[in-house]
């Protein structure tokens, strides 16, 4: 650890050129192993612009334009940072393993388990307690709405008790959006495509803030219970996020306390473990699926099957059921019947038999969900960029909220008014029947689903007879809902879509299920097997997830054998719908410009190479380098991870080299060493070892302080600091020949956030982030695919 | 006679090589089959206890589907269904050679055909809350005060409709003004008489059914419920001004917004236009 290769030079020399040095690039070509440069310098020269139209090898590149219209979806936001999967192993980490040996090998084990315990219980927890609140809270709402509609009724002024209603909806739902808009943006939506994007490997930021669990919570109840058509189990996968990302690290710099527990989980890999593990539990305990909760978070987070953090993610699930039922069962007055297993209960569906026939009808079920979700998603993109573009202060997204409520109330009462859809009391369970202009010992059944919360209505869909609802009214309601779940969807509340889009589908299943009956009269029709199938189309068509959202509808009916129906649907629908458009969380990570790594890499590319796709002139640090130095270029870029080479040697100053590489430092752990003025004023003592452990860089994880608020004085940067024992002394490299796909393979499966190109003498030549491979996308539609280039902002 | 030892004969196999459970449980019953002739297999005080709770089910059943529609089933045969689980209590106390006399007919076979006739009329009994209609405190179950009311009110409200019911006139406004205060009565005892005022899963049926009746009388045939005489106007119109909202707040945000900057592109620096700006340094 001895300075011992620097030459008193270095000193006057790094002063001298602050900023230049490291980053200048090269022009001379022999410096540069690579024989690409030379090759093709001539060619490129000639065709310039050409090129830069198109960008190389036929992919397809935007008019190089120097303004970019918000809301384009072939942008990608150079503000988003990634999480640093990769552990660095440097002297520190060696030191820690040596001093605590294998009992902290188990410790640490045993921690983690108990963790993903406390996951489990505490998401059940808030499930819960939302669970709760909306149920109440819609009770009081539509018991009083009933009471006043039977009231003015009689009096002919209708307008009361619909003006009441609107109201309320517009009360309620200001307290969450006005939560949401100001306090804390991040928690607007579903909060799957945040948990998608961070599961991925990209640090959005508050997203796992306690703040935003609260906003969260607050949204999604004021959210349903104001009687939007939202639902509230994709919110529950954010919860269970933010609680796993809490939780883990023993720590809240919200509150600025510190329980100085799970010190050695204060690092994005454990966390982002610990998060997808959260995630899981969160689905869990919407849907009482633990087993589809397991597989959410293979299929949108993992980047490789990890079989110790798959277990202990299924434990976590389970524990999260099991935790809802227990306390849902003891609330519902049967404690220890354990009936109560999820949020959203579609109810024990009876197995049903189907025969080969029946086939074509799913697979006919399954393009019609494709293409309305297709539809859903685009009218939602659309939406989506007039928001981006138009609805942008926060206190038009409360209003456009707030109209949105008093839309959804409209709606309903019309319906009610105007279609006079009557049952007898007492065949189902109604909780709020209203009699409207019905007859005595009647109800209205418009009036019914639309006075309850919408994941009662699937209910009733799912299980009710099929002469239950005329068809005119179904379809008049499947136009409504579609519509008014796809203008919910992306407002400043917290809502999700699964319940909505569910309720959609099993309304237009039930509908085909009523056409089918009439066509073929002969033949008994079960509406509640369409009515399930229909929803499994439209949920598929718009969110085109296929293993888990299998899986989770199979555990909600809990019917297995209902398993092939359901996967021959679902993947007629994601077809279907992938002709047109992409997945709505798709959507919106690319609205949102997040550099996203999808599984595969792009086809066709393996002639893409790393020196095409590297940035090329690297910033790098030597290894023992100037503090004055380090501190101008952390001020003057924003990259994060800088390559640490050996110093060049003195005679050649004059031509500019690459240099070797030695290490990889991140600008968290160059600012912790500012912070702790762990320099020495002589590059040429000793180095006087200090108490340095892991501890101090993960005191100040995950919020490091920005450079300009540090305080270096004058003097102090002149001193010297010795980066070897704090880089990592062993960063995945690949040689400058390396292709694009070989390059991404990497990125994606190690969850990596800086990977430095070498050439042949393993000098650095270039360096490749997330973003560099990111915006290299695929895009497919309508049977055409290709690749284009995205753009880079930093202003998005 | 011959016939009769052979069946004998086999059962005994059948039943010891059934095991040992079997076994255990039918020694007594062997015995009462070996020891007498096969039609006195029954102690007699059971045959005897059995031929009366079979004439109570069957009288129970014979009331309950005389008056299955309308349904006055609680009321009328309250008596029989009071016999029938006497009868079946007292086959269950009676003991025999330290068996209940119950145990010879049930879960002996697979029909199981007593069990399935109990079974049967306690859920037809179960099923209409029947027992909601009485007072069980006393012996004899007596009439709920809250049925006889409701009994009387319903009574007097159908009075009111046939008294006043003119064959010859179409036009039911008068029935309606006449028995509007019987019927409001009635409906609102009705609904006072359990918590979720639907009553389906508390009053017994009796009531359920004369109420529905009642309703369906009122409302469908009489039509004395119509009550949609305005078209509302002011509601259309609420909703109308309330559904132009959005729009006009659309259209508003949409040409009203304050001009932004455009964000900018990001240049990136790539190894390319390096190599490139350099080659052109050197040629100026």
């Amino acid at each position: 650890m001895k300075t011992n290769t620097s030459n008193p030079s270095l000193i006057a020399e790094g002063n001298s050129e602050t900023t230049a040095d490291t980053a200048q690039l090269i022009s001379n070509d022999d410096a540069s192993t690579s024989n690409y440069g030379q090759l093709n310098n001539h060619a490129n020269f000639h065709d310039f612009d050409d090129d830069d139209l198109h960008g190389s090898h036929g992919v397809r590149r935007r008019q190089p334009l120097q303004k970019i219209e918000p809301g384009s979806m072939n942008v990608l936001s150079a503000k988003y940072e990634s999480l640093d999967y990769d552990t660095c192993e440097n002297h520190l980490l060696l030191d820690e393993e040596r001093k605590r040996g294998y009992p902290f090998v188990v410790w640490k084990d045993i921690a983690r388990w108990f963790i993903i315990l406390l996951i489990g219980v505490i998401t059940a927890l808030i499930a819960f307690i939302i669970d709760i609140c909306i149920e109440q809270f819609s009770n009081i709402k539509y018991k009083e709405l009933k009471k006043s509609v039977d009231k003015y009724v009689l009096m002919d002024k209708l307008y009361i008790p619909y003006l009441l209603w609107v109201l309320s909806n517009i009360c309620i739902v200001l307290i969450g959006s006005v939560l949401v808009a100001f306090v804390e943006p991040v928690a607007a939506g579903s909060g799957i495509p945040q948990v998608k994007c961070y599961l991925n490997g990209v640090k959005v930021p508050r997203v796992v803030r306690i703040k935003t669990l609260l906003v969260k919570a607050v949204g999604v109840i004021t959210a349903v219970v104001g009687g939007l058509a939202g639902g509230k189990e994709g919110p529950m996968i954010h919860s269970g996020a933010v609680v796993a990302a809490g939780i883990s690290q023993g720590k809240s710099t919200t509150f600025n306390k510190d329980f100085k527990i799970f010190q050695y989980f204060r690092e994005d890999h454990e966390k982002r473990d610990f998060v997808s593990a959260g995630a899981a539990a969160g689905v869990s305990a919407a849907f009482g699926a633990p087993i589809g909760g397991v597989l959410f978070s293979l299929e949108e987070g993992t980047s490789f099957w990890n079989q110790a953090l798959t277990w202990r993610t299924f434990f976590g699930t389970v524990v999260s059921t099991f935790t809802l039922n227990v306390v849902l069962s003891a609330y519902h007055g049967h404690p220890g019947e354990l009936s109560y297993p999820g949020l959203l209960n579609l109810g024990k569906m009876e197995p049903f038999p189907f025969q080969f026939y029946e086939l074509p009808v799913f697979i006919l079920f399954g393009a019609i969900g494709g293409l309305l979700g297709a539809l859903w998603n685009y009218i939602n993109y659309r939406l989506a960029v007039f928001r981006i573009r138009y609805i942008t202060a926060p206190y038009l997204r409360v209003i456009e909220a707030c109209l949105v409520a008093a839309a959804s109330a409209t709606c309903g009462f019309l319906m009610m008014f105007l279609l006079n859809d009557c049952r007898p009391l007492g065949e189902d369970p109604t909780k709020v029947p209203l009699q409207l202009y019905c007859a005595d010992g009647e109800y209205n059944s418009m009036a019914a689903i639309w006075f309850q919360t919408p994941e009662a209505s699937v209910r009733s869909f799912l299980h009710d007879p099929i002469g239950s609802y005329q068809p005119w009214s179904m379809l008049l309601f499947v136009a409504c809902y579609f519509l008014l779940s796809t203008w919910t969807f992306g407002l400043a509340v917290s809502s999700g879509l699964f319940i909505p889009n569910l309720l959609t589908g099993a309304a237009w299943g039930r509908l085909l299920a009523i056409a089918m009956q009439d066509m073929i009269p002969y033949c008994t029709i079960n509406p509640a097997k369409y009515a399930l199938i229909g929803a499994a189309a439209q949920l598929g068509g718009v969110v085109r997830m296929t293993i888990s959202l299998t899986v989770i509808i199979i555990e909600t009916t809990g019917q297995i054998s209902n398993a092939l129906p359901i996967i021959i649907t679902l993947v007629v629908a994601k077809w279907t719908g992938d002709f047109f458009n992409e997945g709505i969380y798709d959507i919106h990570i690319q609205l949102a410009a997040v550099p996203l790594l999808p599984w595969e890499p792009p086809p066709l590319t393996h002639n893409i190479y790393a020196s095409e796709v590297m940035s090329h002139p690297v910033f790098t640090l030597r290894t023992v380098e100037n503090v004055g130095h380090i501190v101008e270029l952390l001020k003057v870029v924003s990259y994060n991870g800088f390559p640490v080479v050996d110093p060049p040697l003195a005679d050649e100053t004059e031509v500019t080299t690459y240099k070797r590489l030695r290490g990889l430092i991140l600008r968290s752990q160059l600012i912790v060493l500012l912070q702790n003025k762990l320099y020495n004023e002589n590059a040429n003592t000793a180095w006087s070892n200090f108490n340095v452990n892991m501890n101090m860089f993960r005191k100040e994880y995950p919020r490091y302080t920005s450079i300009d608020k540090l305080e270096i004085s004058e003097w102090e940067k002149t001193c010297t600091i010795d980066l070897r024992p704090y880089m990592n002394p062993s960063p995945y490299t690949l040689p400058h020949r390396a292709s694009l796909p070989r390059l991404f393979r990497l990125f994606r499966a190690l969850g990596l956030r800086h990977l430095p190109i070498v050439n042949d003498v393993n000098e650095v030549v270039g360096m490749v982030t997330r973003k560099d491979i990111a915006r290299y996308r695929v895009w497919r539609h309508r049977g055409h695919m290709g690749m284009e280039e995205l753009l880079l902002s930093s202003e998005i | 006679m011959i016939v009769l030892h052979r069946f004998l004969h086999t059962l005994l196999i059948v039943i010891v090589s059934n095991g040992l459970e079997a076994e255990k449980h039918d020694d007594s019953l062997i015995n009462v089959y070996i020891e007498k002739d096969y039609k006195l297999v029954l102690p007699e005080q059971c045959s005897a206890l059995l031929d009366v709770f079979a004439e109570t089910v069957s009288n129970f059943t014979l009331c309950s589907i005389k008056y299955a529609r309308p349904i006055r089933l609680c009321e009328k045969c309250v008596k029989h269904y009071v016999e029938f689980q006497t009868n079946y209590l007292k086959l269950e106390n009676t003991i025999v050679n330290n068996t209940s006399c119950l145990s010879f007919f049930i879960s002996q076979d697979r029909l199981n055909a007593f069990q399935e006739y109990y079974n049967n009329i306690i859920t037809i009994w179960d099923k209409g809350h029947c027992s909601d209609c009485f007072d069980w405190s006393a012996n004899v179950p007596k009439i709920k005060n809250s049925t006889m009311v409701f009994n009387n009110m319903f009574s007097n409200t159908i009075n009111c409709i046939t008294n006043n019911m003119n064959p010859l006139q179409n036009d039911t406004q008068e029935i309606c003004l006449n028995c509007m205060q019987s019927y409001v009565a009635l409906d609102d005892f009705y609904k006072s008489l359990s918590k979720d005022s639907i009553g389906v899963d508390s009053i017994c049926m009796d009531i359920v059914d004369s109420m529905n009746t009642t309703r369906s009388i009122w409302s469908k045939t009489l039509h004395c419920c119509d009550i949609r005489k305005t078209p509302e106007l002011i509601f259309l119109c609420c909703t109308g001004i309330i559904a132009l909202l959005p729009l006009l707040f659309y259209v508003t945000v949409r040409y009203c917004r304050p001009i932004r900057d455009l964000p900018n592109v990001l240049k990136e620096s790539r190894f390319k236009q390096s190599i490139l700006r350099s080659v052109q340094g050197r040629i100026n």
